[in-house]
């Protein structure tokens, strides 16, 4: 690729990549950080299969499967936001934002629902490796959910291209973490 | 600013995401009342849809396809990596447990 080709000329080896480059070093690390946590996850699971078997009956793989449609649709909205910021269509961005942050509240209510159907039957992050597992990851994607829910209000507020796509970045990262970890926790048994 | 994705890619895309996801739960067999492991067949499926699904949101929604082949190698790379640990951690539990 052409120098003057690149989407971020002057910040080398990450000037290739589209956006904003500290996204991208972001997304990378929250990759790594993720994968170390499905690696203890894996031996764990190897140590106590019994225990994970178990326990992971007791999850409702169809509220993981609504939530990742939820998070799925709400990132096309922030990704049709771009394109319609990035065309001079503000007020229709800011549309598309608002759809996204609503199903992003959405994916709360149901996160919510479940929690609180675990703690009502007593299922607490202490109860076993396998809870601790679960409500740790799902927090901690749950966690971002709520940062980048700030980070798309911000850029409803002072709305450019650049804070849009920013911004957008974030949320496809957090819908890139949970496909990963719903399979992991939900599925596979 | 590079080129986006455009409307209707992004469409298509989302399609395919949610025909992913739906594939992954038939898959899993959530239909079924009882509890039982799955068919290996069942766990490859799943593993591949998620790694497609994984794939199709870097390229479309974080429009990795304008970044260079590097580029696309290292994240698709680590994807498969994670799948990997995944389904390494999940073969083992299921063939020693």
């Amino acid at each position: 690729m052409k120098e003057r080709a690149l989407p971020n000329p002057g910040w080398g080896p990450l000037s290739a990549l589209p956006g904003n480059p500290l996204m991208w070093v972001l997304i990378l690390s929250e990759m790594l950080v993720f994968s170390a946590f499905f690696a203890l996850y894996a031996a764990e699971r190897v140590a106590a299969t019994a225990l994970f078997n178990a326990s992971q009956r007791e999850l409702d793989p169809l509220m993981g499967g609504l939530n990742t449609l939820v998070l799925l649709t709400s990132g096309l909205c922030v990704a049709l936001a771009v394109e319609a910021v990035s065309a001079e269509r503000i007020h229709r961005a800011r549309q598309w934002l608002g759809a996204a942050m609503a199903l992003g509240v959405l994916f709360g209510v149901i996160k919510g629902v479940e929690y609180a159907g675990k703690f009502a039957a007593d299922i607490t992050p202490e109860t076993n490796a396998f809870f601790g597992f679960y409500y740790g990851l799902t927090a901690f994607h749950f966690a971002h959910v709520l940062f980048g829910l700030a980070l798309l209000a911000l850029v409803t507020w002072r709305t450019s291209t650049e804070n849009v796509e920013t911004a957008a970045a974030f949320w496809h990262m957090v819908d890139l973490i949970w496909i990963l970890l719903y399979p992991l926790l939900y599925l596979l048994r | 600013m590079t080129s986006l994705p455009g409307t209707r890619r992004l469409l298509v895309t989302w399609a395919m995401l949610m025909a992913l996801t739906l594939i992954s739960m038939i898959s899993a067999r959530l239909d079924q009342g009882s509890w039982q492991a799955l068919p290996l067949w069942s766990a490859a499926l799943i593993l591949l849809a998620t790694g497609f699904k994984a794939q199709r949101l870097l390229m479309v929604y974080l429009n990795l396809r304008a970044a260079t082949p590097a580029w696309k190698g290292t994240f698709m790379g680590l994807v498969v990596l994670t799948l990997m640990l995944i389904a390494g951690g999940y073969l083992v539990a299921r063939l020693t447990g």
